[in-house]
């Protein structure tokens, strides 16, 4: 890999860092999200809780690996980051009201 | 034993399949090409193995750990299968005495 | 890097795989070796080494072991540390009580549970546990170190990291990249069909490393996405602990709720109770079991508030003959061993949940299926260490002519676990033969080796890994692997001079735990003397590279 004008390497590690960044962390508080209102909206449905529990944890894992693949592979990273936290803060407050009843 | 048996069944059928694509056939028969028929009747056959394993396992085991053990079978089947074709594609000519 | 979906997926195939694969292949590794646990358990206590028993009778023997269980372990002392805002509590009262039995195993673990008294979350609590002998139920000494359950299998989940559990957190983040390395790899393949059976030693050095590569990891693609997110939802508590914070009060509700459904107090009466015959209950649960078409053995007994009026007893059924780890619960109230409750058929959600751990975790008898577990286990390792191989034979010629010295780095990394990892290994087992018998702390001993070793292997590697900088090969790998020939053949012979176990007797006897161990040992030595014998070649390496074009 040669690197050309100095500028360009260090914005490019940032852009990698961010991508990473969004696929990990990013990918985690949108899975968080969704389980919490997942679970907490089944149970509210009448789901037994260890139930809908099983359901989110087998649902987890697959969602975060697309949510991983798709940090990496859009082209807008903007985009990627708006989603996933937004999503992931939207669902979990979601799932927060529905406790709190 | 069935086991055995349904292991032997995942790797011919999974030979036959194999000498149905054009560069694997090439090393048993450089000169005769590969006719379409052939090709079909090769898949066939090796889909009707495969499946004849599958159904084996499932007369041995539990549903749930047939399935495993058959996917298993496959892997080992398909891996042995590769070193075979690497080193000794010979030993594979039985599969396809039938064409001339 | 992100001008194709192709072009992003090789980004992150590349370096995912390759920062995360030094963890994978350490887990890869050990999770083969784990399929075997026992085994290995049977080679390294030798006091061991007689046939599986059942689950003994709970009144005649387990009782006064149970008994004499009054305090939590050490560590777990040294655990409830952190669990208490101030001194530690004077005495830990006794909550439960239970064993748990699989069809491999000759001894029996005991556990007892201890609650914390001032610990800041009520629900906190700590362990006491005993290995016994089911036939006497003589207590075995904890310094004897079971080798394969006790440290080759709690490495490959936690990597024996339990600060803030740190060890599972990297395994998880390892697993979810593997995932995403499997799907980026089967996007980048190309050829994934017409390449299935692929495998070319004739060519260079670079495409035979990519053939194997791509073979090992395509040939049981499904064992190593399974096996991957398995793991994950296993552990899916620790990674998304929803229902110990933000879920919290729905847990609660759901647990009064569930208790009142079922008749199974969540909550100790506070008030003394004798504890009847479990023995009969025991009986009692194999007959229904039995009269289901389901009969079996006792897998996991447990004794819930233990001398309380609440307390009753749990008796599952060991899941030798499907995936299911244990399962068709049945409860007894303990006072009076009138039944409680008969677990329902599974739902639908909990069969599948029960099937994915089921089939990680391995409790089931399918000693074909175990070894064909082996060698989906061995098939991983093989692709991680060449996706290393390959990176490392792409890159050294050019990191040579940079005065770069990447290659070199993840070269030497690679030897530390690859041949690394074997040595760590097999030094830890032939100092288990080595170590005098009566040493105290015997089993620290043992896992000071197996750090000690690895470590050292790894600064060896990084030392003798010159030449890969310069575009050669490094003599690292000869060394170890001849390193790895000598360990794997004196630990069968040690075996022999230290215990008489050996292999015609083991082998005439049918004693399989430990033939079936020496034979995979020698068998490693064998394999290994070969491949040292054609590393032999470094003249070879330097005229190839004067061979190659600038």
């Amino acid at each position: 890999m040669n690197s050309s004008a100095a500028t360009v390497a260090p914005r490019r590690l940032v852009v990698t860092l961010s991508r990473i960044a969004a696929a990990v962390l990013g990918g985690y508080v949108f899975v968080w999200g969704l389980v919490a209102l997942s679970i907490s909206g089944l149970a509210a449905f009448g789901m037994d809780y260890d139930q809908a529990w099983m359901l989110a944890m087998l649902l987890a894992f697959l969602v975060y690996l697309v949510v991983f693949i798709w940090a990496f592979a859009a082209r807008r990273l903007g985009l990627v980051w708006l989603v996933l936290l937004c999503g992931g803060a939207a669902m979990t407050m979601g799932a927060q009201l529905l406790v709190s009843d | 034993m069935m086991l055995l048996l349904a292991f032997f069944l995942s790797f011919v059928g999974l030979a036959l399949l194999a000498l149905a694509m054009e560069r694997h056939w090439r090393q048993l028969r450089a000169t005769r090409p590969l006719t379409s028929t052939a090709a079909r009747s090769l898949r066939f056959a090796g889909s009707v193995a495969l499946a004849s394993s599958l159904a084996l396992c499932l007369s041995v085991d539990h549903a749930s750990m047939a399935s495993l053990v058959w996917v298993m079978t496959l892997a080992v089947s398909a891996f042995v299968l590769a070193m075979l074709l690497a080193w000794r594609p010979g030993w594979l000519a039985p599969l396809i005495s039938w064409s001339r | 890097m992100y001008q194709t979906f192709r072009q992003s997926m090789t980004w992150l195939h590349t370096w995912f795989g390759l920062v995360l694969g030094f963890v994978l292949i350490v887990v890869f590794f050990f999770g083969a070796l784990s399929v075997f646990d026992r085994e290995i358990d049977r080679w390294a206590q030798p006091a061991t080494r007689f046939a599986p028993q059942p689950m003994p009778s709970f009144d005649h023997l387990l009782r006064p072991v149970f008994e004499r269980i009054t305090e939590p372990d050490p560590d777990a002392v040294e655990l409830a540390r952190s669990m208490v805002d101030g001194p530690l509590p004077e005495k830990y009262p006794v909550m439960d009580w239970s064993a748990y039995t699989t069809h491999r195993d000759p001894v029996l673990d005991t556990y007892v549970s201890f609650d914390v008294p001032n610990a800041r979350n009520p629900d906190d609590h700590v362990h006491g546990h005993q290995t016994i002998d089911p036939r006497t139920g003589a207590q075995l000494s904890a310094s004897d170190l079971k080798i394969g359950s006790e440290f080759f299998y709690p490495l490959h989940y936690s990597l024996h990291l339990e600060w803030m559990e740190l060890g599972y957190w990297i395994v998880g983040f390892a697993a979810l990249s593997m995932l995403a390395a499997l799907v980026s790899g089967v996007v980048i393949h190309r050829k994934i069909f017409r390449e299935l059976f692929t495998f070319r030693p004739q060519k260079q050095r670079q495409r035979v490393t990519l053939d194997l590569h791509n073979l090992t990891g395509v040939v049981a693609l499904p064992f190593h996405f399974f096996f991957a997110f398995t793991g994950l939802v296993i552990f899916a508590g620790i990674y998304f602990p929803v229902s110990e914070t933000q879920l919290r009060p729905l847990v609660e509700a759901h647990e009064q709720a569930e208790a009142a459904a079922t008749g199974l107090p969540h909550d100790p009466a506070g008030v003394a109770a004798p504890l009847a015959s479990v023995d009969a209950m025991v009986s009692d649960a194999r007959r229904r079991w039995a009269s289901r078409g389901m009969g079996g053995d006792v897998g996991f007994l447990f004794v819930n508030h233990v001398g309380d009026a609440n307390g009753y007893v749990s008796i599952y059924r060991a899941g030798t003959d499907r995936i299911a780890l244990t399962g068709q619960g049945i409860h007894y109230q303990a006072s009076t061993g009138a039944l409680i409750r008969e677990d329902p058929p599974e739902t639908a959600i909990a069969s599948v949940n029960e099937f994915l751990t089921g089939l990680h975790l391995q409790h089931f008898r399918h000693w074909l299926l175990r070894f064909l577990y082996l060698f989906g286990g061995l098939a991983g390792c093989v692709c991680i260490a060449t996706g290393f191989l390959f990176f490392v034979e792409k890159r050294k010629q050019q990191h040579a002519r940079d005065g770069v010295a990447g290659a070199r780095i993840v070269d030497a990394l690679a030897i530390a676990t690859i041949t690394g990892t074997l040595i760590a290994a097999l030094s830890m087992l032939v100092a288990n033969r080595l170590l005098p018998e009566h040493l105290a702390d015997r089993d620290e001993w043992q896992r000071n080796v197996f750090w000690m070793t690895w470590l050292a292997s790894g600064v060896h590697a990084f030392w003798r890994s010159g030449f890969t900088q310069e575009g050669g090969a490094a003599p690292a790998w000869r060394e170890q692997t001849l390193l790895v020939a000598v360990l794997a053949v004196a630990a069968p012979i040690l075996n022999w001079l230290t215990t008489g176990d050996h292999l015609l007797a083991t082998l005439e006897t049918r004693y399989w735990p430990v033939a079936g161990i020496d034979l995979f040992l020698l068998a490693t030595g064998v394999t290994a003397s070969l491949i040292a014998h054609r590393l032999r070649r470094p003249a070879l390496a330097h005229a190839h590279l004067a061979t190659m074009k600038p």
